[in-house]
């Protein structure tokens, strides 16, 4: 009860903190944005490819946006040393990460209410009915991003060269969480089948239960040391 | 568990009564050292503090002043040596999740964007001792804060934050408190409340480190002082009057022409 009261408070702080720096929404909504308007201008997708295609672009906004999240997510604690003083408060450091992935997770839900309707218009993909699916795949994999990403936006936070080290050191362990929902998507939209994309959402499900599991589990030594 | 009135009457007695006879130990360091690559910040520390007492830290800049206070409240692991808590070693078991430890460092721990109130309420729900809304008043009307309880803290004097920091471990009440280097950024008034709380902490059976190098203002203040010097503990002793040994020690790193006043 502690627990979650703890990552209640945390997340609370965090969310207050958003709403008053605008700094991290703001500038993932105007690069998603603006992403997703390049794509549709550049690319000139065709509407029978329009599904094969249109994941693997939308995906790439997100990352993209997500990373200028994960840049900006430990900033608070970094000014004024404030993760000082939350490593000398006797809470569970488990309360700390999962406050951080549900707080990262907020942000990239809000980005989506908004690009994954733009997108759906930008690309013609008139099968409405289909959008809860691909939410669905959506939301496992930005779980799975938001988890990995918190552990090693702690893991870099001290580190020189932090915005060059993230994404290298983050994406390449990304590919299987990446690869499942953009594989998941492309199936629904494809076919419209969702038991054929069923084997991906396994994958996403495995993907995101292990390694919140591991996050929970190693981010006090990421943190402390 | 709630003692009956008398029976918390009684303890009180015991443990003024054995705490004046016999100092109860409170933090134990045991050949503490820490190295920062290749070159050691702080070389075999020992160390013992008793409740109820008040030690001034002081040695030049690098001594390893800061590195010794941030390693007894765990934000840093030692090299090699041992740190006991209340018999409990540092950094394991249970211990370390007991708010029993405060860091007072005077511009830092706190967020920005946070008001002063809310900075409050967040670190009093973190160690699970929130307070009614009047006991918070009372503490920033005590720092002088009254005013400012709605602003952000970004728009606080480095003065006004120290008083923050003060009223955020007034409010939590740690029974270890260690201090960095208070005395440069407080006024008079600043000073004056600074000092009652350490001196009221120090009364009810704390224990106070406070780094700094106004060897004059604690040497007036502290019952104890150690100096540190290239990571080494050169000086460790109680106050006493004449205190020739200790004007002998801190006479090094005193500005030109100041002496202690003895």
């Amino acid at each position: 009860m502690a627990f979650l009261k703890q990552t209640a408070w945390l997340l609370w702080k965090d969310l207050l903190l958003e709403l008053r720096r605008r700094e991290s929404l703001l500038a993932m909504f105007f690069f998603g944005t603006l992403l997703l308007f390049i794509f549709h201008f550049a690319l000139d997708v065709q509407p029978d490819k329009a599904a094969d295609m249109a994941p693997g672009l939308l995906w790439l906004a997100l990352v993209f946006c997500g990373t200028l999240g994960l840049m900006q997510l430990f900033q608070a604690e970094r000014e004024n040393r404030c993760l000082e003083a939350l490593l000398l408060s006797p809470i569970d450091r488990a309360a700390i990460f999962l406050s951080k992935v549900l707080f990262n997770l907020t942000l990239m839900v809000l980005l989506e209410i908004v690009v994954f309707p733009l997108f759906w218009v930008l690309f013609n993909l008139t099968l409405w009915e289909r959008l809860p699916w691909v939410f669905l795949y959506g939301l496992l994999g930005t779980v799975g991003f938001c988890v990995l990403g918190t552990l090693f936006s702690a893991l870099t936070l001290s580190a020189r060269g932090r915005e060059i080290l993230l994404p290298l050191l983050l994406l390449p362990l990304m590919i299987p969480v990446i690869l499942a929902t953009i594989r998941g998507m492309e199936i629904i939209l494809r076919a419209g089948d969702f038991q054929e994309s069923l084997p991906w959402l396994h994958l996403l499900i495995g993907f995101d239960v292990i390694f919140l599991t591991a996050g929970i589990l190693v981010f006090e030594w990421v943190v402390e040391s | 568990m709630n003692l009956p009135y008398p029976a918390i009457i009684v303890e009180h007695l015991l443990y003024s009564f054995y705490s004046r006879r016999e100092k109860i130990l409170y933090v134990e360091v045991r050949r503490l050292s820490k190295a920062y690559g290749f070159s050691w910040a702080l070389k075999d520390i020992n160390l013992e503090l008793h409740a109820g007492e008040c030690v001034a830290l002081l040695g030049p800049n690098g001594a390893g002043k800061t590195t010794l206070l941030k390693l007894l409240c765990g934000l840093l692991q030692p090299t090699t040596g041992e740190i006991h808590i209340d018999g409990a070693k540092l950094r394991q078991g249970p211990a370390r999740l007991e708010p029993t430890i405060g860091f007072l460092s005077p511009n830092d721990h706190l967020y920005d964007k946070l008001t002063a109130q809310e900075n409050l309420r967040l670190f009093l729900a973190l160690y699970n001792r929130e307070k009614e809304h009047g006991e918070l008043e009372t503490a920033l009307a005590a720092a002088g804060l009254a005013d400012w309880s709605r602003e952000y803290v970004a728009s606080l004097s480095s003065g006004m934050r120290c008083r923050l920091s003060i009223a955020k471990w007034l409010l939590l009440e740690p029974k270890l408190l260690l201090v960095d280097e208070p005395y440069g950024v407080l006024d008079g008034s600043g000073v004056d409340f600074l000092e009652a709380y350490l001196k009221n902490a120090r009364d009810r059976g704390g224990v106070v480190v406070m780094a700094t190098h106004h060897v004059a203002r604690v040497a007036a203040f502290c019952s104890r002082a150690v100096i540190l010097r290239r990571g080494r503990m050169i000086f460790d002793e109680a106050k006493r009057a004449p205190w020739e040994s200790f004007h002998r020690a801190v006479g090094e790193f005193l500005p030109r022409g100041e002496t202690w006043p003895s």
